[in-house]
Formats: structure tokens, sequence, C-alpha cells
């Protein structure tokens, strides 16, 4: 192989890009007459995803320390339930800060765990997503729960601001300042370093337990802002929220250009990937497939995707 | 491809008509709505035509896809293809609310004129079916319907099993096994689901009502399916006189035929609810399962895509729309299959006949 290694590497950082051109160009061909380049459907694929895109923030965070977290998308549902439960009670402001503080809290016990007891990532957050899915069984007694305050739908839902639905800028936000800490802070480069070389990190005198419990509640975060939005979005709140988003986020992620073993990672890789799997959905869907072949062929997309974009440079 | 069928979920997307134990039970819909049987629903020949002619399109926006609602999806189907109206697209939410909200805006990307769909989560259904009725679809529902809709305006009819029916059902087959007078072990739904409950309320108010030589001699609640072993098996320790038992839905019914196995005991029988291989191969094997009720789920699909269609042409559809259920035994179970899923037995049910 000729190629440098870093003009190589540069090459699969540019991949998702490439991707998404395709797969939207084929859908617009294959579906022009069938509606899927037009104005709302193209939003709504934006729309839909936002929730997705700001887990994938978190988890970029996560996996460039060289951790995962599988509860993610326990947390959105247990702290979208919270919010809903302590909003019936109370201002709507406090049942937001109670929905995010829970978010963060989960994250909290995820990272302690793994920063201080030194138990792996992979085990702790598959046992404590048990734990959090459970608890949002518990607190909903499995039934949904309303949410009608106004002020907090229109802000996380189907409000505006100048003319731009919330939810994309709630992506936008989540894009910019997580790449703004991820690539210009001083955090986010021991975050990188820290995944790249946890003993090397350490001689040089980042705190490497602190980064770790770091991430975790960061994503804990990012989770419960993605609650606030799927309960903004559908007006109440419900134990299956988010169930289904963690293995799409993963994929998204990894698609988008993060090593899934730490070190390396994109934020603006990771939207276009949350993008990539939201607009896969849909046009399948609008291609008329049955719901059987819409599984198999994401899922034959993905694995592509994730074969090429996981293949180590030749070294 | 066969899926799981896990009733308890379907429980979710119910109405919340609640039962008086004091007077008869009667089948009411999500809002109160009597319900109306659907053989008052039909097309005439050049209604058919009409629809046939006009070029229209359907969706569906499924809750969960597994055999019960796969054969509703088979029935509106076949409806459909006799209507001439083209199947553009079909969605599955796994239960997720937020997810069918997804589906049902990326769906009207196509607009198709028909939306059918069971509702996740009744109590959001207005956010979820926003964007199909101001797309201007014809929106039938399955079981439940979106609160805040209004029938007539905003969705055509809703299309649902008679729980009550299924109740009486399921008390007559009690009768029927035990040749009218018995002791029985009741297990029932122990959460809010108000299908199940509606279902085990019913058999119970009939049991007690109507088949008095039956005498419920212990009750118990499952909140948990995966605990129906351990109630099972409590229920007849302390009752050695229980001559059958009512087992809310057949999944559990597989667990508590390995109790009365383990327990050596072949003289009690089961009744249950829902079709499934399990319990029809020991039915048919001459084990506990004395008779299963289904409900005609293939004929709600088929009516849901009628409704739909009554509604294209501007027609006054009944808001709550009723099939019936059957009692399938070993000397019908054939039939029964047919009536329920409009398919054959599994192969291992078809072999055991012969």
């Amino acid at each position: 192989m000729t190629l440098a290694q870093p003009s190589r590497a540069a090459l699969q950082g540019l991949i998702v890009y490439a991707g998404f051109v395709v797969i939207f160009l084929f859908f617009a061909i294959v579906l022009w007459d069938r509606g899927f380049v037009t104005t709302t459907n193209l939003s709504n694929i934006v729309l839909q995803t936002a929730p997705a895109t700001v887990m994938a923030v978190g988890l970029v965070f996560v996996l460039s320390a060289g951790e995962i977290d599988l509860s993610f998308g326990a947390i959105v549902a247990l702290s979208a339930i919270v919010a809903a439960v302590v909003m019936r009670e109370a201002h709507w402001t406090i049942g937001l800060a109670a929905g995010i503080a829970t978010g963060m809290l989960a994250g909290a016990v995820n990272g302690a765990i793994v920063a201080y007891a030194r138990l792996p990532s992979f085990l702790v957050t598959l046992a404590t997503m048990g734990i959090i899915a459970g608890a949002a069984r518990q607190i909903s007694d499995l039934q949904s729960i309303s949410v009608t305050a106004q002020p907090f739908i229109a802000i996380f839902g189907g409000g505006r601001l100048f003319g731009i639905p919330s939810l994309i800028l709630w992506s936008i936000a989540a894009l910019v300042i997580g790449h703004i800490i991820y690539r210009e802070t001083r955090f986010g480069a021991h975050v990188r370093a820290v995944g790249d070389n946890p003993r090397a990190a350490l001689v040089s005198g980042i705190k490497v337990a602190r980064i770790r419990m770091s991430v975790l509640v960061l994503s804990g975060f990012c989770a419960g802002l993605a609650g606030m939005l799927y309960a903004g979005r559908v007006q109440s709140a419900r134990y299956t929220l988010g169930e289904s988003d963690l293995m799409t986020v993963i994929a998204a992620v990894i698609v988008g250009g993060t090593a899934l073993y730490g070190g390396r990672g994109t934020i603006p890789g990771a939207l276009v990937g949350s993008l990539m799997m939201g607009m896969l959905s849909n046009g399948l869907i609008l291609m008329g497939l049955s719901v059987s072949w819409q599984m198999m062929i994401k899922g034959l997309i993905v694995l592509v995707a994730v074969a090429i974009s996981l293949r180590e440079p030749s070294r | 491809m066969k899926s799981i069928r896990i009733m308890t979920f379907v429980a979710l997307s119910m109405g919340s008509a609640q039962l008086a134990l004091a007077q008869e039970p009667v089948t009411v819909g999500p809002g109160g709505e009597p319900a109306t049987p659907v053989s008052e629903l039909t097309l005439s020949d050049t209604e058919v035509a009409e629809i046939q002619a006009g070029d229209y399109t359907a969706a569906f926006a499924w809750h969960e896809l597994y055999d019960w609602s796969s054969a509703v999806a088979r029935g509106a189907k076949d409806e459909f293809e006799r209507l001439g109206i083209e199947v553009v697209a079909e969605t599955n939410a796994s239960f997720d609310p937020a997810r069918q909200q997804s589906d049902v805006e990326t769906i009207m990307a196509l607009t198709p004129s028909i939306l059918i769909s069971l509702p996740v989560d009744p109590t959001q259904g207005a956010s979820t079916y926003a964007a199909a009725r101001d797309g201007g679809a014809q929106i039938v529902f399955i079981d439940n319907t979106a609160a805040g809709f209004t029938h007539g305006v905003d969705y055509v009819a809703t299309v649902s099993a008679d729980l009550v029916g299924i109740g009486r059902q399921t008390s007559l087959a009690m009768n029927d096994a035990l040749g009218g007078a018995g002791q029985i072990g009741y297990i029932f739904h122990d959460a809010n689901f108000p299908v199940t409950n509606q279902r085990d309320q019913a058999f119970k108010w009939f049991i007690e009502n109507v088949y008095t030589g039956i005498d419920i001699v212990a009750e118990a609640g499952m909140a948990d399916p995966a605990r129906i072993e351990d109630i099972a098996n409590a229920m007849l320790l302390q009752n050695p006189e229980i001559d059958a038992l009512y087992v809310p839905w057949a999944e559990p019914a597989a667990g508590v035929l390995a109790v009365l196995r383990q327990l050596g005991r072949d003289d009690v029988q089961i009744i249950t609810i829902d079709l499934n291989e399990p319990a029809g191969l020991d039915m048919m094997t001459g084990g506990a399962v004395a008779a299963l009720i289904a409900d005609e789920a293939y004929a709600i699909g088929v009516n849901a895509a009628r409704a739909a269609a009554a509604g294209l042409l501007g027609r006054d559809v009944p808001a709550f729309l009723v099939v019936n259920a059957v009692i399938v035994g070993p000397d019908n179970v054939v039939e029964g299959w047919r009536a329920s899923l409009n398919q054959d037995p599994p192969q291992t049910i078809l072999d055991a006949l012969n």
C-alpha cells in the first residue's frame, strides 16, 4: 500500500459523508415521485433524529475515552418519566431540572463504579441498564404520563424560534457545543488521551478516573436531554422511550468515524451518522418494503458502513 | 415469519371501559361507545366498484408485529386487494410511541388515502396522528382510539375484539369442560391492562352469575407472567380439589402445564385465551388444555379496511366495531384456527390430528 497512513485515515473519516451522499442520492432517485425529497419529509428526518443526535454527542465522549455506555437508552425513559411525574405536581422548570438531574445522577453512578471501583463499563452499564429500565417501569406503573406544560412542549417539542423548529436548534446546539468541548478544550484532549493510552495519560498527569467519571456523567446528561426532547415531542413519557435507540445511536457514532476502542472521535461525524440512520429508516419505509425487509436491509447497510469505518489503516 | 405473541402488550393499547360486576358486563369502546358487530358494516357492489376506480392507497403504522397483529394485517391487506387499494407503506413501532409518531409522519410523505394503526399510547394519540389527520387520511384504529380525536371528524372507526364476548365464550368453554359443575382456580392478570382486565372480569362474572354450578375456590393475580409457575404451584398445593384453571392467556398456560406435569396432576384442565402452538398441541394430544378462546383477528383487519373504504365514500361508520370470539377445541381446531387467523394450524397440530 502506497498511501501514507494519515491520508488513509483522513479518507476513512470522509467515508461517512460520502456514504450519506450516496444513500441520499439513491433514495432521491428511487423515491423521486414518492415524497422523499419534499421539504416536509427531509425536515421530518432531522426532527425525528434530534434525540438520537443528542445521545450520539454524549456517546462520542464515552467511546473516545475508551469506555462504553449501554444504559443511555434506559436513562432517556427514566429522565422523561421523572420529569413528567414531577411536572404533574410542580412547575415545569422543576420537572425539567429533575429530569436532567436524573440523567446526570444515573451517569454519575455509572461513572463512579467504572472509575473508582474499576469495573468494565460494558458490564457496569449493562447491569445499570436493567436497573434503570426497571425503575422507569416501577415509577410509571407501566403507564404513560402526559406532559401538558405548554412552555416545556414548545421548548423541547413542537415550538419554533425565528421560524426554526426547536428540535433542530437543540441538534445544532448539541453539535456546536459538543464539538467545541471535544476539539477545543483541555477536557476534550484529555478524553482522547485517556482513550488512546490510559497509562500514558496517567503518567502525563491526567486524572484518568475523573475523566472516565466525567464522560459517563456527560452521557447521562445527554440522555436526560434526549428524554426531554422525546417528552416534548410526544407530549408524554413512557418506559419504552429511547429503548430502541441504543443500537441505532452506537451504529451512528461508529459509522460517523468514532473509534470503538477509544482515542479518536468526531462530533460532526456522529451527527451525519445519526442523520444517515434516520434517512435509512425513512427511505426504506417510503419504498413500501415490509417491516421484515426494512430491518434486514438496514442491518445490512449498517454492517457494510461499520465494516468500512472500522477497518484499521494499513501499516 | 412467525413472531412472538405477547398479549400483555396488546393490552397496553386498549380502552379503559370499566366493568360493573353487579350487572352483566357489556363491551364498550374506549370512549364508552356502544359496540356494533362488524356484520353490520357492508359495502355494496356499486360501492366496491367506486372504490376500485378511485386509485386509493393505504398504509399501516403497527404497534408491533407478531402473530396476532400479522393476522390483522393479512386481513386488511386481503380486503384492500379486493377493493383495488394499493398498500404503500408498513411500519413497526416496537411499542415505542415516539417511533410510532415518526412512522406516521414518514408515511404521510406518501399521502396515503387511508391509515390503519393500533395506537401504542392512546393518551398521546393526538400528537401521533395529527400529521395523518391534517394530511387528509381516513384513519381507522385497531383496539384503541387516539385521545382527543372525534369520531366521524378525525377518524372513521375503531375495530376491536369483543372483550366481554371473549369472557363469555371462555366461561362457556369452562362450563362445557366441567360438565356444568366443578371447582376452579382463577388466575387473573394483575396489572392495569384494560384488554386482559375486561376479559378476566367478564369470565368471572359469567361463572358467578350464569354457570353457578362452578365454584371459584382460589384466586390469584399474575403481575409477571414469568412467575406463573410459582402461582399455579401454590394454588394447586393449597387447593388440591381444583378441577380446572382459568389462565388469562396462552403463554403463561405453558408454565401451568409444566407445574401440572411436575405435580403429576393429569386430572386438572386448563381453559385459556389465544391460539398458540404449545397450548394447541397439548390440547390435541389429550393434555390438560381443554379449549382455547380466540378473537377473529383476521376479521378485525378485513373490517378495518372495509371501514376505511366506507370512510372514503363519505359514509357514516359506527364508532366501535367488534368481531366475534370462537371456542377452539380438539373437534374444531382447523376450523377455529381458520376463523381466527385465516390460516391452518401449525403442522405439529395437523399431524396430531391424524
